[in-house]
């Protein structure tokens, strides 16, 4: 057991009272015999671990994937998914990490290096032979939906050289890795939307969230992470500032995951959780208050949205859903699918790709199943617009594109800011 | 009636009545045992688990703290599977005594038992549960014991070497020949409960090893033992709160110790003197204190989740004693009724506690020997029992077995990963009247939902036995190739055993009254505990066999095993049980 | 802004959910997650057992007079007789939702089923999967299990049923007839028989086992998502009356019934707010204006109009109890009628025919639902109640746990949205 304290999420297995609602939604253990399921690696296994124990008694809690349909699902209250990742991690602490997983966790620093030269580092990695060779040489699945990096340089770097609005309005952004180096597009539909609202931007020094790190287990990388983002979006809290992100999933680590994984729970996390919020779950809180322009322009199409995991786990509702309905003419079609499958970093892995793909059919069949019209599936997480693309080969956007596009900021088909 | 000739007959089927069949068979006696329920059904299978380093009499009663660090080293090997080398800390909170801990230190040293000071940080750091308010802590090498299990390995090598184990035989009257100042006991009618029948067993010495029961037994020869029954109640918590033995650094009292034992973590212990060691009642009074007590160990345990709450009674003695049973000396003590009381053939062996059950073997048997001339000498501490190269226990050990061996479907019961091959065997290999008998064996039923899931299953398991065994023949030799002392490994029990090889099933219990019987027995050790999580989850239980099984209204409503009527006395004081309906 | 709120997933909570959003009403549910309906052995129990001296009921809906009268205080006392109402409108659901419940109600007489160890459940309406196993009929029964299945015992359930004068006997087909999982629950081997080829695997094999006239028992696993397509295909290409009898948790029979209600609702429009713990409520003077649920950042208020709470008893997480002897309702602190002491809470015997008194623990109301105080006032003029939250009955014991579920549920939501 690791229980640091009474409020580890470890110590939730004591709500467990065995009747198997997680073990019968579970998406992993419905496809595969290679992960026992919830109820079994979770709170049913953790009775049987200790820190320090001769070696990690089992490994097929690897095969979770952190969808957290479990946690969704369990009537208890057990953090299913969390007793899974500290597992894990404990199964690195004793046995080390497998380099690609190491890669995996890096996903910043191979953001980095690759925006260097972006189409001699897409071109390099992304061709069969590299592919091939990488899901040879170190396990990384070789059809899964690695995404490219951006052309057109980083979020950041375009950040800086554009003229920014000045008002007294402020918001910081936080824009996570992926935004940075892979969808700079959904980034600038960010700022214009806030732009559009009358908000000045601030984009101050940010780092990785550490999402990749806590899902293959590297708790100490992750937890360097987690701190030296609190020092630098801190000072923001303080100043009363809402931090707001478009990457659901991290906004989910530093308001919530990392602290509860990681067992740092003090007046710092509390003060930088209350100053974050998802991107529409903040312009919710705007529509509520009155202070969201509902003048949006018609989008007439349909628009499958697939509820991303990672956006259930926030347990926020559906914000995203509550002001794409604004939108005139916009028919936003919710899925119950219960997660796309790739789930982090899990459906790149070579012996999980299948899984993953398997896990994602459920969504695949809802998008297919709302007809050939279909030009855009929308979804919170960059993860699943990914795997979605991959699994239905439609366009998928960021809510905050679609929001832009009903701005007249923002170009759906081409993906970038409508000059004016 | 049925006769066996032995020489030495054993009363008792704890750990002290098999450790002395293993000594006496290794010193070439002929031994027979009888126990009148199951092994370890008595004080045996109903204490906490610590293997004693001797720290806590250490102060009190350094004798009995010497014997027990010697023991505690010769046990790590001769029975080492059934051991978790745990560690335990002497913690001295701010509530203790300020005098003791430096006490404690000296007599640690002068004793011998490694004894090492660590700051309250670095204790913090591997118990984090622990009290950070504690002022000292020392470290000693108190362990965790699988008395179950130690038992049954002890049993097994007792067979191997000779001995004959008969459980469900309880005595019904030790036969005494002779007059007054001639009189002898030569052996015990015994009564084998499964099948009903008498036996006579006629042995040239018999000891009484049974325990809080020896006054009982004594009696039939007419002899009067009396025994301080101290009863020691326990609970346990849903998950290893801590991996180190906990013991407050102070004077021992109730409510002192928390032993991480399997999966759970036991709070220990009460002492009350009672009358009858048979039917012992949980005072709500008892439940309070080990929680109170136990918050001083673990800030916030009284919060947790428990599992069971349970009660054994020390078999304490001392001549003349009239006092708390708290202070009665748990020093072993071996009574020779020849020179005691004129009756010769008859010992009865009182007090100690199971750290030290293998010296008290050897205590008695030397003084048996004394008797029955030439025998070899002691060999228990340098003999391993079977099992032992499966190394020291760890907690993961079952959870490991079942995925190397892709288990996870036969498990029957999940919380504490049972396999349906282990029930199996446990069932063909002992002679089983309840279900109560396979948890003892293989720990079915003692995770958090308490038979919630499993009953049912083992009964549907067991009755599928009975119908297959109705063709088979029983073929007594390749039985033994099963080692008992494996009983508890998923890897070993990966297949059940050929089903022509069984069965020793003396079970042929109504299927309804093993899954009615079971549910009576969890439901008996949950009564004392049962609010929060645990009754949310007995609610569920309860669901299950009312309204899913509608299992209260079965046939064979009147049947019942000779453990019903134990399992229906009410474990706890006050039960509603004139109405109190809101 | 909702109309109103239901808090709680259970059978009562959707069938509370449906009933408010059919009255045209805009209905969320709140719910911390899903469970109840999974644990139930998928039959609607109206009433069994006579609490106290725990009688047989052979005619539910009769006895049930009595009941009232003897105990005016029981939550189907409130509901004025319109009990065989509220079943006949669960009923009509049903066939709306494709997976039809019958049985009993047209007689009067409950049902006797089958239990998965061979006792005699009675029972009222029960799925169509289920209504063959009654053991009122004198068809001889073949109970056949899946070898290596450990949720389901044929030797025993008809070893019972003979010891009871049934003609019944037991027999064994592979489990890999249906699945080459290596590792399966209940909830999987129904969705393996989803696919129309394996059942035919099955359907062949079962009738070379079944002789002339036997009605055939099996694990309740026929099928998920095509369970009515499997029980035809199964009955036709045997040319047996097929049973199935409800297994362990998950019960396969109540998944089923859940999933068809969600789906349902939400054509309905009914959002199911899911892993919403409720932590909060704001109440001005005696109104519940916002209801608030556990989120990662910040609590998420629920506004509505009405709050219906149907969070279950102690199993389904409404109410709460520590070792101290306090217990309590979680989400609205309502006042429970209780044992005083803890000491009065259990009974020696696990099977004690009266059962045990905590479990009879709940919320008291008046007679439109709504909790009440100790002196009988009402605690708040927007909140209702029903399910096995309600005081004064032990559903469990009486076999009555869905029927009082779907009967409150329904009672509850027709006086909040009037």
């Amino acid at each position: 057991m690791h229980t640091a304290s009474w409020h580890s999420v470890g110590m939730t297995l004591d709500e467990c009272i065995k009747c198997n609602v997680c073990t019968t939604y579970c998406p992993v253990a419905a496809v595969t015999d290679k992960f026992p399921g919830p109820k079994y690696v979770g709170p049913q296994a953790q009775r049987f671990r200790e820190c320090g124990q001769l070696k990690s008694p089992d490994i097929s809690v690897d095969y979770c994937s952190a969808c957290r349909v479990c946690n969704e699902v369990c009537p208890s209250g057990v953090k299913i998914a969390e007793i899974n990742a500290r597992a894990k991690a404990q199964i690195v602490a004793d046995r080390g990490i497998p380099i690609r997983n190491w890669f995996f966790g890096r996903n910043e620093q191979l953001g980095k290096i690759g925006s260097i030269a972006p189409q001699i580092a897409n071109l390099g990695f992304h061709n069969p032979f590299s592919r091939f060779m990488a899901e040879k040489i170190m396990g990384v699945a070789r059809h899964a939906p690695i995404p490219h990096w951006s052309t057109a340089g980083s979020f950041g770097a375009w950040f800086r050289r554009t003229p920014r609005l000045k008002s007294d309005k402020k918001v910081v952004y936080f824009h996570g890795c992926s935004t940075n180096y892979y969808e700079p597009q959904v980034g600038k539909a960010a700022v214009a939307v806030l732009e559009h609202l009358g908000y000045q931007v601030i984009v101050p020094p940010q780092n990785c969230c550490g999402l990749p790190m806590l899902n293959n287990g590297e708790f100490r990388a992750a937890e360097k992470l987690y701190r030296s983002n609190i020092a630098k979006l801190l000072p923001y809290a303080d100043q009363g500032l809402p931090i707001v992100g478009t990457s659901v999933s991290c906004v989910l680590v530093l308001r919530e995951e990392a602290s509860e994984m990681l067992d740092i729970e003090n007046d710092e996390t509390r003060r930088l959780r209350n100053a974050l919020w998802d991107m529409s779950e903040w312009l919710r809180d705007l529509l509520e208050r009155g202070e969201l322009d509902t003048n949006f322009r018609e989008l007439k199409m349909i628009v499958p949205y697939h509820v991303s995991c990672q956006a259930r786990a926030h347990r926020m509702g559906r914000p995203s859903l509550d002001v794409m309905t604004l939108i005139p003419g916009l028919d936003v079609r919710e899925g119950n699918a219960k997660c796309c499958g790739l789930a982090g970093t899990y459906g790149y892995k070579a012996e999980k790709y299948d899984i993953a793909m398997k896990v994602g059919e459920e969504a695949f069949r809802f998008v297919r199943a709302q007809g050939d019209d279909v030009r855009f599936t929308t979804s919170d997480s960059e993860i699943c617009r990914w795997q979605l693309e991959h699994g239905t080969h439609k366009d998928c956007r960021a809510p905050i594109e679609i929001f832009a596009a009903a701005y007249g900021l923002y170009d759906l088909d081409k993906r970038r800011l409508i000059q004016k | 009636m049925k006769q066996i000739e032995t020489e030495i007959l054993v009363i008792g089927g704890g750990a002290t009545g098999t450790g002395i069949a293993w000594d006496a068979a290794l010193r070439g006696l002929r031994v027979v045992l009888v126990e009148k329920r199951d092994l370890t059904h008595g004080t045996t299978g109903r204490y906490h688990g610590l293997l004693h380093s001797g720290g806590r009499y250490v102060v009190k009663d350094p004798h009995s703290a010497a014997e027990c660090i010697a023991e505690n080293r010769i046990l790590r090997k001769t029975h080492a599977h059934c051991i978790e080398d745990t560690g335990g800390f002497f913690v001295a909170t701010p509530e203790d005594d300020n005098d003791y801990p430096d006490q404690f230190k000296a007599a640690c040293a002068h004793i011998g038992i490694p004894c090492e000071e660590i700051s309250v940080a670095a204790a913090l750091k591997r118990e984090p549960l622990m009290n950070p308010h504690a002022r000292r802590v020392f470290v000693v090498p108190d362990g965790a014991a699988d008395s179950f299990q130690a038992t049954h390995s002890t049993a097994q090598a007792a067979r191997q070497a000779g001995a004959q184990i008969l459980n469900y035989h309880e005595v019904v009257q030790l036969i005494v020949k002779g007059g007054e100042g001639d009189r002898r006991v030569v052996g015990a009618r015994v009564r084998d409960v499964a099948r009903g029948e008498d036996v006579e067993i006629r042995a040239r010495m018999t000891i009484n090893a049974a325990g809080a029961w020896s006054g009982v037994v004594a009696q039939t020869a007419g002899v009067r033992v009396d025994v301080i029954p101290g009863k020691g109640t326990m609970l346990a918590v849903n998950h290893r709160v801590v991996n180190t033995v906990l013991n407050r650094c102070k004077m021992p009292d109730d409510g002192d110790i928390i032993v991480p034992i399997h999966t759970v973590a036991v709070i220990g212990t009460t002492d009350e003197r009672v009358q009858d060691p048979e039917h012992l009642t949980i005072e709500p009074w008892e439940v309070e204190l080990l929680l109170r007590e136990g918050d001083k160990l673990i800030p916030g345990v009284s919060r947790a989740r428990f599992v069971r709450a349970w009660a054994g009674v020390r078999p304490l003695y001392q001549e003349h004693y009239s006092g708390a049973s708290r202070d009665a000396t748990r020093d072993l003590t071996l009574l020779d009724h020849k020179t005691r009381d004129g009756v010769a053939g008859f010992l009865t062996i009182l007090g100690g506690k199971w750290t030290t059950f293998r010296l008290m073997a050897q205590v008695t048997l030397d003084k048996a020997c004394e008797y029955l001339g030439a025998c070899k000498p002691c060999l228990t501490a340098q003999t391993v029992v079977p099992g032992v190269e499966q190394g020291h226990y760890w907690l993961g050990h079952r959870l490991h077995e079942v995925e190397e061996n892709h288990l996870q479907s036969e498990l029957v019961c999940e919380c504490e990963l049972v396999t349906r091959a282990m029930l199996e065997n446990a069932a063909r290999s002992n002679p089983t009247l309840t279900l109560d008998d396979l948890r003892r064996d293989v720990r079915l039923g003692m995770g958090p939902c308490q038979g919630g899931f499993c009953t049912y299953r083992a009964a549907g398991i067991l009755h599928e036995m009975q119908v297959n065994s109705e063709q088979l023949t029983v073929n007594s030799e390749q039985l033994e190739e099963w080692s008992v002392a494996y009983m508890q490994s998923p890897a070993h029990n990966a297949q059940s055993r050929n089903t022509q090889h069984a069965s020793r099933i003396t079970n042929h219990q109504s299927p309804n009254l093993l899954l009615r019987d079971f549910l009576q027995e969890r439901w008996k050790g949950l009564l004392p505990i049962l609010w929060g999580r645990q009754l949310k989850q007995e609610r569920l239980d309860e669901l299950i066999y009312l309204c899913l099984m509608n299992a209260d209204h079965l046939p064979d409503e009147n049947a019942t095993s000779p453990l019903s009527d134990f399992y229906s006395r009410p474990g706890i004081s006050a039960t509603a049980d004139q109405g109190g309906a809101p | 802004m909702s109309d109103l709120i239901v808090i709680g997933a259970g059978l009562c909570g959707l069938i509370a959910a449906y009933t408010a959003a059919r009255a045209g009403k805009q209905v969320k549910i709140v719910t911390k997650g899903l469970g109840a309906t999974h644990w139930h052995a998928g039959s609607i129990d109206v009433l069994g057992y006579y609490p106290d001296d725990a009688t047989p009921v052979m005619r539910p809906l009769e006895t049930l007079h009595d009941l009232t009268r003897a105990r005016p205080q029981h939550p189907y006392a409130i509901l004025d007789g319109t009990l065989s109402d509220a079943l006949e409108n669960f009923a009509s659901l049903t066939r709306e939702l494709g997976l039809p419940y019958a049985g009993a109600p047209n007689s009067g007489d409950n049902l006797w089923l089958p239990s998965p160890v061979g006792a005699a459940r009675p029972t009222f309406p029960a799925p169509r999967a289920q209504l063959a196993g009654d053991l009122r009929r004198a068809a001889p029964m073949l109970i056949v299990g899946l070898r290596g299945m450990r949720d389901f015992y044929p030797e025993l359930i008809a070893e019972n049923l003979s010891k009871q004068g049934q003609r019944a006997r037991a027999a064994f087909l592979p489990l890999d007839l249906i699945t080459d999982r290596r590792d399966s629950n209940t909830a999987q081997l129904a969705s393996a028989l989803d696919d129309p080829t394996r059942r035919a695997k099955l359907a062949a094999a079962l009738k070379q086992l079944a002789q002339p006239g036997e009605r055939i028992g099996i694990p309740a696993i026929l099928g998920m998502d095509a369970h009515a397509a499997a029980l035809d295909d199964l009955q036709a290409q045997t040319g047996a009356a097929i049973f199935e009898i409800p297994t362990l948790p998950p019960s396969v029979p109540g998944v089923r019934l859940t999933n068809a209600l969600r789906n349902h609702l939400r054509q309905l429009g009914v959002r199911v707010e899911i892993n919403a713990d409720v932590i909060g409520f704001h109440a001005e003077k005696d109104r519940v204006l916002w209801i608030e649920s556990d989120a990662s950042g910040r609590p998420l208020k629920h506004r509505a109009e009405k709050f219906l709470l149907a969070t279950g008893g102690i199993l389904g997480g409404g109410i709460d109890s520590d070792h101290t002897g306090k217990v309590w309702e979680r989400v609205f602190d309502l006042p429970l009628a209780v044992p005083r002491e803890r000491e009065q809470w259990f009974r020696a015997r696990f099977f004690d025919p009266a059962g045990h008194p905590i479990f009879r623990a709940g919320v008291p109301v008046n007679r439109e639902f709504q909790p009440i105080d100790a002196q009988g006032a009402r605690v708040y003029a927007n909140v209702w109640a029903a399910g096995n939250l309600l005081a004064h009955a032990d559903p469990i014991l009486e076999r009555s746990l869905e029927g009082l579920a779907i009967a409150t549920g329904i009672a509850a939501a027709r006086r909040a949205v009037k």
